[in-house]
């Protein structure tokens, strides 16, 4: 599974600050960054609950 | 790349989408520019709580006269009137953009400018209309929600939004006339020129331009963990955008200037508080800020009635002119009991708490897990004043006369409640470093009461215009420190230059 983050994104930080295990803030690049390219299969459950919390809708999850 | 519209607004947060709103209701080619790849404002990171005066002459003049009177008589009465009238519409767009407002409070007409209706979030005198909360989608903020919808919504009715792309001028004619901007795609370095006859600036403050902010504001930024010296700011929002490329603009087109101040609350600074956005808070500590008890400065001088320490405009203003602006919240065992036991006497409406949980445990994990510096638990004051900075004998002395005050019900300094009296006598003692915070700041453009951007001669520069937290000096006269921005002034004044640039639009057509 992989995790994407949509363009209208609007860099909030709420991800980074509930789920830091798996987002991170990059402000140099103005980015929230996500920390894996293909997700460990035991942080499914926080992307899942990511993007439920997201502000707007930005967070994707692919399978 | 040349393009042509009607009108180009500067910025997407809540005073840009209202123009846009505004022009396309009247069928005009709207293009909005934001220099961030993505839309929004500083809002986006904001829960929020509207205010929305009801379109009613009665309750519009009485809003009128308690703000008017409230600027010292120093605001621009004529944008006074412009909020006013056109504050209604906010409530009436937002659920337009399939957001639901949930009314918390209403006001009749003689409950108007009643501090008991602020309930203390916002400054007292806003009691001026009725309160609505936006709930965001997910954890997430109401605003981000309304800028996203919104941009959809100007999209689908046929305006354009140029993401990823700042205005880097403003052109005019020969007469100086607005005629055209330049801007540039920061991705592709295209450079854009546009043909238009009105352009709105609703670009927000200066927060992020680090020597704007000394300059204009006195505030001195520092690092995450508020160590440096002088004036220091914590900013809310790292990554808002706002350096205060809207005010650079109208002042190098003659534009007047005006005061600009910062518009703030009260936070303890450094790890293990608040997240990148201070709406998301990692422990109970934030809800402690808000309390009554006492609160000094470095000193160790009280600087305030704490019973309106729930009030983030008097308290950040408070802080911002003590000593190095920094304050100290300090509470013994007894009213760490109390706050555990009984339960807060404040709480703050964004994280409802009834009662604190293991305060001792809380701030052990700040100082010895996160490393905060600006949080203290002590068992005597000697100790407290050693580990904090706070001047010992200044604080004793407070002491004395404020525990005085307690025992005998009555504060005769400030007039503080006196159920909110609690002494600090029995360690151990809890303290926490309290600076303001910002949110934004307000003020840069002068404008009149068209919301068009004015000369120091009181001429207009035909075709500019200027709406949300740029222009506030005029709401507010001289604005001071803490002085609210926020959401709900944004949309009206973006309304109503919307309007505005459409009225000329049309009478040059």
């Amino acid at each position: 599974m992989k995790v994407e983050i949509k363009e209208y994104c609007v860099r909030c930080g709420i991800c980074v600050g509930l789920y830091p295990q798996l987002f991170a803030h990059n402000f140099d690049k103005d980015c929230i960054e996500v920390k894996y390219d293909e997700l460990p299969a035991d942080l499914e459950e926080t992307a899942k609950n990511a993007a439920r919390d997201c502000a707007v809708t930005a967070i994707y999850l692919k399978k | 790349m040349r393009l042509k519209t009607d009108l180009v607004i500067m910025g997407s947060g809540m005073a840009g989408i209202s123009a846009a709103d505004a022009a396309l209701a009247r069928g005009k080619k709207v293009m909005v520019f934001e220099k961030k790849p993505y839309q929004g404002g500083a809002v986006s990171n904001c829960p929020i709580a509207y205010l929305s005066i009801r379109n009613d002459k009665d309750f519009q003049n009485a809003a009128f006269h308690l703000l008017y009177e409230y600027s010292n008589y120093n605001a621009n009465p004529s944008v006074i009137r412009q909020y006013v009238n056109n504050s209604w519409r906010t409530k009436e767009y937002i659920e337009r953009l399939g957001i639901k407002m949930i009314p918390t409070q209403k006001l009749e007409l003689e409950d108007i400018g009643n501090p008991k209706y602020a309930d203390g979030f916002p400054p007292a005198i806003m009691a001026h209309g009725d309160f609505y909360l936006v709930p965001g989608r997910g954890k997430g903020h109401g605003g981000a929600l309304i800028c996203l919808n919104a941009m959809k919504d100007i999209i689908k009715r046929g305006g354009q939004y140029m993401l990823n792309t700042p205005i880097t001028d403003i052109l005019v004619d020969e007469n100086g006339k607005v005629n055209g901007v330049k801007a540039v795609n920061n991705e592709t370095k295209e450079e854009i020129e546009v043909e238009c006859e009105a352009v709105i600036i609703a670009s927000g403050g200066i927060m992020e331009d680090r020597e704007m902010m000394k300059k204009y504001t006195g505030f001195t930024f520092t690092d995450y963990n508020c160590s440096g010296d002088g004036n220091v700011l914590f900013n809310c929002y790292p990554n808002s955008g706002q350096t205060g490329d809207g005010q650079k603009l109208a002042w190098k087109l003659g534009g007047a200037q005006t005061a600009i101040a910062v518009s703030g609350h009260n936070l303890v600074p450094g790890p293990g508080i608040v997240a990148s956005s201070p709406w998301i808070v990692y422990n109970e500590t934030r809800t402690i800020q808000e309390q009554p008890y006492l609160w000094v400065n470095k000193n160790g001088e009280r600087f305030i009635d704490e019973s309106i320490s729930n009030n983030h405009m008097a308290i950040s203003t408070g802080i911002s002119n003590q000593p190095n602006g920094e304050s100290y919240i300090v509470f013994d065992e007894d009213t760490r009991r109390h706050l555990e036991e009984d339960g807060v006497d404040y709480m703050y409406f964004i994280f409802p708490v009834e009662k604190l949980t293991d305060i001792p445990g809380q701030f052990k994990t700040l100082i010895n897990e996160k490393g905060n510096k600006h949080v203290f638990m002590t068992d005597t004051i000697e100790e407290l004043c050693t580990q904090s900075g706070i001047d010992q004998a200044g604080l004793e002395e407070t002491l004395d006369r404020y525990n005085g005050y307690c025992d005998n019900g009555e504060d005769e300094e400030f007039g503080k409640d006196a159920k909110y009296l609690r002494p600090v006598r029995k360690g151990p003692f809890y303290a926490m470093r309290v600076f303001c915070a910002g949110y934004d700041t307000i003020g840069g453009i002068k404008v009149n009461g068209k919301m068009q951007v004015i000369r120091e001669d009181g001429k207009a520069i035909p075709g500019l215009y200027a709406a949300g937290d740029n222009m506030m000096s005029e709401f507010y006269g001289n604005p001071p420190t803490g002085g609210s921005a926020g959401a709900y002034f944004a949309m009206p004044f973006g309304f109503a230059a919307g309007d505005s640039a459409c009225d000329y639009l049309e009478k040059n057509a």
